[in-house]
């Protein structure tokens, strides 16, 4: 049978070609617009892996993430995280702290905040980050190093 | 010789002569009477020793008295404030002598005082940081504290005495700063720039004063400066680094945008490309359309910035807002409609017609009520709530005033985020947003010299109020709100 894979995202047209970059490679690609309804569909459909975008309405990416990672059941649910400033999280263990500090840049200093509170917290951060403009096909690559064909 | 004589002893004298003269005729002519004789001798020793004792009285009680004033007198002269009369002489002189201790203490006190006073300033001028120089009529350097010696690097040996031009890396300047003067009696925080003594040239604040005579006439100057050389450093330091920052917001806002684009384009491309390689027409019609997607936003962004740069010059017309308003009811009510969002449109009966521009204000309530909606998406209601926007345009108390209000219930802002919205390129949006929308706004609604008002609270709600002067002479299209003049 083949795995399941589910995109929460609000941007629809990223929604489509992802899916469709799934679907050629042989997965079984679910979709969500909002945080909210990908919880929903977490919960109904069991994906095996989850491409979770970060900024969204309802319930921003982080906040599913956090709850997920907080749930005995889906705290081992692989996650990739599509965000426009991947970059600067990527490094989080491997860099001192002000590598890429940069005082003008409020939105990623405001994400890595979070994820430094999340690790305070003892969770796992998530499997990997996309940076955008994404590569529907690295996406694909990405996903099958995680949890194979 | 005659000069030292007393008045007194010169008068009896005269009176003594005369009476013996007359005595030496009527003897000489026989024509006195023993009796007559004996008469004016009396008289004559009486008025002799009454003079005499007179003069005794004097040489022993009042000149001694007086010579002890005039002591006290010469000694409070030399500055020896610690003379004290007796006072226990019993007659005038002992009032007189208390009198004069009194005024000794007085004088001494005031002495103490004035001493006091010197030093207090002295002390000031010497401790203060400031620069503090006098100069004469003839713009010699008077006085020099300390505080100019360690800024400017001179003693004040090898400067007192010394053109005051030295000082001033242009000399013009303080010509410049003495015209001013003859305005008033000084000029304050005039800027200018001082040479030390080794060349280096710092930056100061001089406030200058003219110091003039009792009577008026012009003595000279009193200059105290201030080196703001490091002050300004700073200034400029933070000014340049506060326009880099502003420039980065900028650029991540600009790159943070493209990036959204080119994502979609990118995987619109995959589509047409995967569509194309396995002979799918409809993947590659549906990821075309896609690709079309992005490059609308792209010109779409770049139409925005435009916006953004242009010289906004309103056009002012007596506008019906609810002909406005109801235009843009029906193009936002559908979406919101698709989104679940109660709509309200409240104007109040009566409203007058507004000056203003109306395609302008239409851009402007668009802005403001497609952001309520954005706004009611992003929250996550319970069941109690419904998401709802409410647009209402009504006069301010004083009538002076319309007000165009919007209120929604949604996800509502920080205090953070609320201080960078007029920013441009802020947006908390991830994708459609530019961020362009509230900076382009509030420059409109600046040229219509009106305001806009928020108020928000996360997770309750924002209401966005604009408010549009009605007294606007419509008749020059200029905004009379005190700031231009009617007639021109
Ligand atoms: N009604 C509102 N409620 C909550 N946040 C708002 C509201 N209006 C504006 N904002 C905030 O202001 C930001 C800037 O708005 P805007 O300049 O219109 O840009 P954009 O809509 O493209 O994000 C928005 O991203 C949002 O964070
Ligand atoms: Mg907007």
């Amino acid at each position: 049978m083949a795995k399941k894979v589910l995109v929460i995202d609000d941007d629809e047209n990223q929604v489509r070609f992802l899916t469709v970059a799934l679907e050629e490679s042989g997965y079984d690609a679910l979709k969500a617009y909002n945080g909210k309804d990908g919880l929903e569909m977490i919960r109904n459909e069991r994906p095996d892996l989850v491409l979770l975008d970060l900024m969204m309405p309802k319930k921003t990416g982080f906040t599913l993430f956090h709850q997920l990672r907080k749930d005995d059941e889906y705290k081992d649910l692989p996650v990739i995280m599509l965000s426009g400033v991947a970059e600067v999280l990527e490094d989080l263990d491997s860099s001192s702290d002000d590598t890429h500090a940069r005082p003008y840049d409020s939105l990623r200093e405001a994400m890595r905040d979070k994820i430094r509170n999340m690790k305070g917290d003892g969770l796992l951060k998530p499997e990997m980050f996309i940076d955008k403009p994404i590569d529907p096909e690295l996406v694909v690559d990405k996903v099958r190093e995680l949890i194979g064909n | 010789m005659l000069k030292r004589v007393p008045f007194y002893w010169k008068l009896t004298i005269a009176f003594a002569f005369v009476i013996m003269l007359i005595l030496m005729i009527d003897i000489s002519l026989e024509r006195i009477s023993e009796v007559k004789l004996r008469f004016f001798l009396i008289i004559a020793v009486t008025v002799i020793l009454s003079s005499i004792s007179a003069w005794m009285i004097v040489r022993l009680t009042v000149r001694p008295s007086l010579s002890k004033l005039a002591q006290g007198m010469d000694k409070l002269a030399k500055k020896r404030f610690d003379v004290r009369l007796n006072e226990n002489d019993k007659d005038e002189f002992g009032h007189i002598f208390s009198s004069f201790n009194v005024m000794a203490v007085l004088i001494s006190s005031y002495q103490t005082e004035l001493v006091r006073a010197k030093d207090f300033l002295n002390s000031i001028l010497e401790s203060t940081a400031d620069i503090i120089i006098s100069v004469n009529a003839r713009k010699e350097i008077l006085t020099f504290n300390s505080g100019a010696e360690k800024a400017l690097g001179y003693m004040r040996e090898e400067v007192i005495g010394k053109p005051i031009e030295m000082i001033f890396a242009d000399p013009e300047e303080r010509e410049v700063a003495i015209k001013r003067l003859k305005y008033g009696d000084n000029v304050v925080n005039f800027e200018t720039k001082f040479l030390t003594k080794s060349g280096e040239v710092k930056d100061v604040l001089l406030t200058l004063t003219l110091m003039r005579h009792a009577e008026g006439t012009f003595v000279g100057t009193f200059g105290i400066s201030k080196d703001i050389t490091e002050m300004k450093r700073l200034q400029n330091q933070l000014i340049q680094s506060q326009r880099l920052s502003a420039i980065g917001e900028v650029f991540i806002g600009i790159q943070h945008s493209m990036k959204n684009m080119l994502n979609t384009c990118k995987g619109g491309a995959y589509m047409v490309r995967t569509g194309l390689a396995k002979d799918k027409r409809e993947m590659f019609e549906e990821g075309w359309e896609i690709v079309q997607i992005g490059i609308d936003r792209m010109s779409d962004l770049s139409k925005d910035l435009l916006k953004y740069v242009k010289d906004w010059k309103p056009k002012l017309e007596p506008v019906d807002l609810s002909k406005v308003l109801s235009d843009i009811d029906t193009e936002i009510r559908k979406s919101a409609k698709d989104k679940g969002i109660e709509f309200h449109l409240d104007i109040a009966k009566e409203l007058p017609e507004i000056p203003c521009d109306a395609p302008m204000i239409h851009s402007v309530m668009m802005d403001i009520v497609s952001n309520a909606v954005d706004a009611c998406f992003w929250k996550d209601y319970s069941d109690l709530e419904k998401p709802n926007v409410c647009v209402k345009a009504y006069l301010r108390n004083g009538r002076d005033k319309a007000v165009l209000e919007v209120a929604d219930n949604g996800c509502g802002m920080t205090e953070e985020v609320k201080k960078k919205i007029f920013t441009p390129f802020f947006s908390t949006k991830s994708k459609a947003g530019t961020g362009l929308g509230l900076s382009i706004t509030s420059r409109m609604i600046e040229v219509h010299n009106g305001n806009i008002d928020v108020e928000s609270e996360p997770d309750m709600g924002t209401v966005f109020r604009i408010m549009l002067p009605m007294n606007v002479n419509l008749k020059n299209k200029e905004i009379s709100d005190g700031k231009e003049s009617a007639g021109n």
